[in-house]
């Protein structure tokens, strides 16, 4: 049993900054969750929380039926994975991943046999006799994580495990820690900034801003449905454009009016009460960038849904271009099929079904 | 060519520099180990001409400096008192300085600028008050004085310990935290051996000072306890008469031990440097 369950949890510092304000979660036992949002957001003070390294401020913390709120972190049955590895200089690979069950008074021979399954399953078997700094990133990264296997935990704690390795070894290891999840079958927190790693990673995601969480789902509704505007720019890659427009309701047709174009919406939100209560009002709407298309197909059938922008820039990415748009003076990105383009106007088309609508004052989703 | 000409002579210089430099520093030690083994009335006439037959004098001055000075009594208080105070002095300045460096608050930031502080001021300044206190305190023993060789040697090895400790992660002190470790465990099993080469650093300092600090004991324990430069102080008897012969052996001997100990230290020195600078 390792479920985690945190209820209305606290982190206030003694200067009075409150990192995590009212986190309410709870976690299913061999549940893989990534908390993600940008730097100072609290999510490595939420992970140190759960760890026992900082104190609970105020709220509740059980892991299993137990809680957890004055529990030293020995005795939390968890494991960490550090950032910075955190090995220890002077032990040679075998000696750091054993030294946690010596400490726990584990016969030798058991930990033995742990630590050379352990160091089997991560392929750094002919590393055990080596110091910490005859290791290169990657492997150390391993070693870091085989010191948190031998000691089965229950809880597998990782903070911005891969953001010191380079962008291959990370895609790498990436999938690695994926398995490792599957193949240990414990409960798994893990905190990145890297919202790539989120989406591939989490059977869940934690999408946190300025100590609060703002959205808790799967990676697939949170991209497809975010809750605000914060979720719906930080999820995605490059973000989901935000253009100003208002509702309009003309000749029984809905209509979004943006500065130089209106999208006829009507099929979309006809039956949506919510968006008529925006009548004449300002929303922010939201499109992602491969839901702008430069299809001449698409175009040419879809007159009420164009809006026409000026290429600023363009990328090119090998399989697909990104075009860096100037929309009256709004800046927007299109993800198209690659081609070359010039720095004149293009005829976007947008699929009005992947629109997203904002209050622009609480920046809450409105559909 | 020219630059490779230019760079070779400016070499050559330096050498030239750094051997006189060299040769300065060593001269003095060795007119001492040659004057040991002259006679002692040799070593006023010629102080700097190398022994020969007839002023050869063998072991002669050793026997007679070590009958003369108690020196293997004097040796073995000077081992005891700096053994033991070097031992108290990385102990305690080390947890002093993990503590310090951990713990941030404004009573630690005070500690650190008090040792800090105390690293300036001169021993010759507190040394009566100090002496008399130490007195009333009956701490003039040779196990008194270990705890007055604490307190002049903590401002430098917090100091030092401090810079160090400093750039060690925390992460890995929670690591162990989390592996199970108690702080006590925590220190002993991770944190101090992170810290060997500084701490190997501090003890060759320290043992070369209190081995060869004469003020203190002098002050403190010299009537009852003698060490080694307060032995050989004594070889100077009255009215300036000075046994030469003898002074010069009881110096040799004196050294030796201290030399075979930064020796056999010093690589651990630039181990540390080495392990600072660069990463990983």
């Amino acid at each position: 049993m390792a479920s985690i369950s945190l209820k209305n949890i606290y982190k206030v510092f003694d200067d009075g900054t409150t990192a995590v304000n009212d986190f309410t979660l709870e976690i299913a036992d061999k549940e893989f969750i990534i908390l993600v949002g940008p730097s100072g957001c609290g999510k490595s003070t939420t992970l140190r929380m759960i760890a026992g390294l900082e104190s609970i401020s105020k709220g509740e913390m059980k892991i299993g039926d137990r809680v957890v709120n004055d529990i030293a972190p020995k005795d939390r049955d968890i494991a960490m994975v550090f950032q910075s590895y955190a090995l220890y200089p002077h032990m040679s690979v075998y000696k750091n991943m054993a030294f946690g069950l010596e400490l726990r008074k584990i016969p030798k021979d058991e930990i033995d046999k742990r630590v050379r399954e352990a160091a089997k399953i991560l392929d750094i078997e002919h590393l055990l006799k080596r110091k910490p700094r005859a290791l290169s990133g990657g492997q150390r990264q391993r070693v870091a994580l085989g010191r948190a296997m031998v000691r089965s935990p229950s809880v597998f704690l990782l903070d911005e495990p891969l953001s010191n390795l380079d962008a291959k070894l990370r895609t790498a290891m990436r999938t690695e820690i994926k398995k490792l999840h599957q193949r240990l079958g414990t409960t798994f927190i893990y905190v990145t900034h890297d919202q790539t790693e989120a989406m591939t990673m989490g059977d869940r995601i934690v999408v946190m801003k300025d100590g609060v969480v703002q959205q808790v789902d799967t990676p697939q509704n949170l991209y497809n449905k975010p809750f605000n505007m914060f979720v719906a720019g930080f999820i995605g890659s490059p973000q989901m454009n935000f253009l100003d427009a208002t509702v309009k309701i003309r000749d029984n047709k809905i209509i979004l009016a943006l500065k130089n174009n209106e999208l006829d919406v009507t099929e979309i939100f006809k039956d949506n009460q919510a968006v008529a209560e925006y009548k004449d009002k300002p929303v922010k709407m939201g499109i992602r960038p491969e839901d702008l298309t430069t299809d001449i197909g698409f175009v040419s059938k879809n007159h009420g849904r164009i809006i026409t922008a000026k290429v600023d820039v363009y990328e090119h990415m090998g399989s697909e271009t990104y075009l860096y748009l100037d929309y009256s003076g709004e800046k927007i990105i299109a993800r198209v099929p690659s081609g070359d383009y010039d720095n004149s106007f293009v005829e976007l088309g947008v699929k009005a079904d992947k629109i997203h609508l904002f209050d622009p004052n609480t920046t809450q989703a409105i559909y | 060519m020219r630059g490779i000409t230019k760079q070779n002579v400016g070499r050559t210089l330096l050498y030239i520099i750094l051997t006189a430099i060299a040769i300065g520093f060593l001269a003095p030690v060795f007119v001492v180990l040659m004057n040991s083994f002259k006679g002692k009335f040799f070593i006023t006439e010629e102080p700097f001409a190398l022994p020969n037959s007839s002023t050869f004098a063998g072991l002669e001055n050793y026997l007679s400096g070590l009958q003369k000075t108690g020196f293997f009594s004097a040796f073995g208080w000077s081992l005891f008192i700096t053994v033991f105070s070097v031992i108290a002095i990385v102990l305690f300045t080390s947890m002093t300085a993990w503590y310090i460096v951990r713990v941030k608050n404004r009573f630690t930031k005070f500690l650190y600028y008090v040792f800090v502080f105390s690293m300036v001021v001169p021993f010759q300044m507190v040394m009566f008050t100090m002496t008399k206190t130490a007195g009333d305190l009956h701490l003039d023993t040779p196990w008194g004085i270990i705890l007055i060789y604490l307190g002049f040697g903590s401002g430098l090895a917090v100091f030092m310990f401090s810079g160090f400790l400093k750039s060690v992660p925390i992460e890995v002190e929670e690591a162990a935290m989390i592996d199970g470790c108690t702080p006590l465990q925590t220190f002993f099993m991770v944190v101090f051996p992170i810290l060997k080469p500084t701490a190997i650093t501090v003890a060759i300092l320290d043992a070369m000072w209190i081995w060869n600090d004469y003020l203190l004991p002098y002050l403190l324990i010299g009537s009852d306890y003698k060490t080694i430069p307060i032995a050989v102080q004594y070889l100077r008897g009255g009215y300036g008469s000075v046994d030469m012969g003898a002074m010069m052996a009881m110096l040799v001997l004196s050294i030796i031990p201290i030399v075979v100990f930064y020796l056999s230290c010093q690589k651990y020195i630039i181990k540390g440097i080495v392990a600072g600078a660069v990463k990983g």
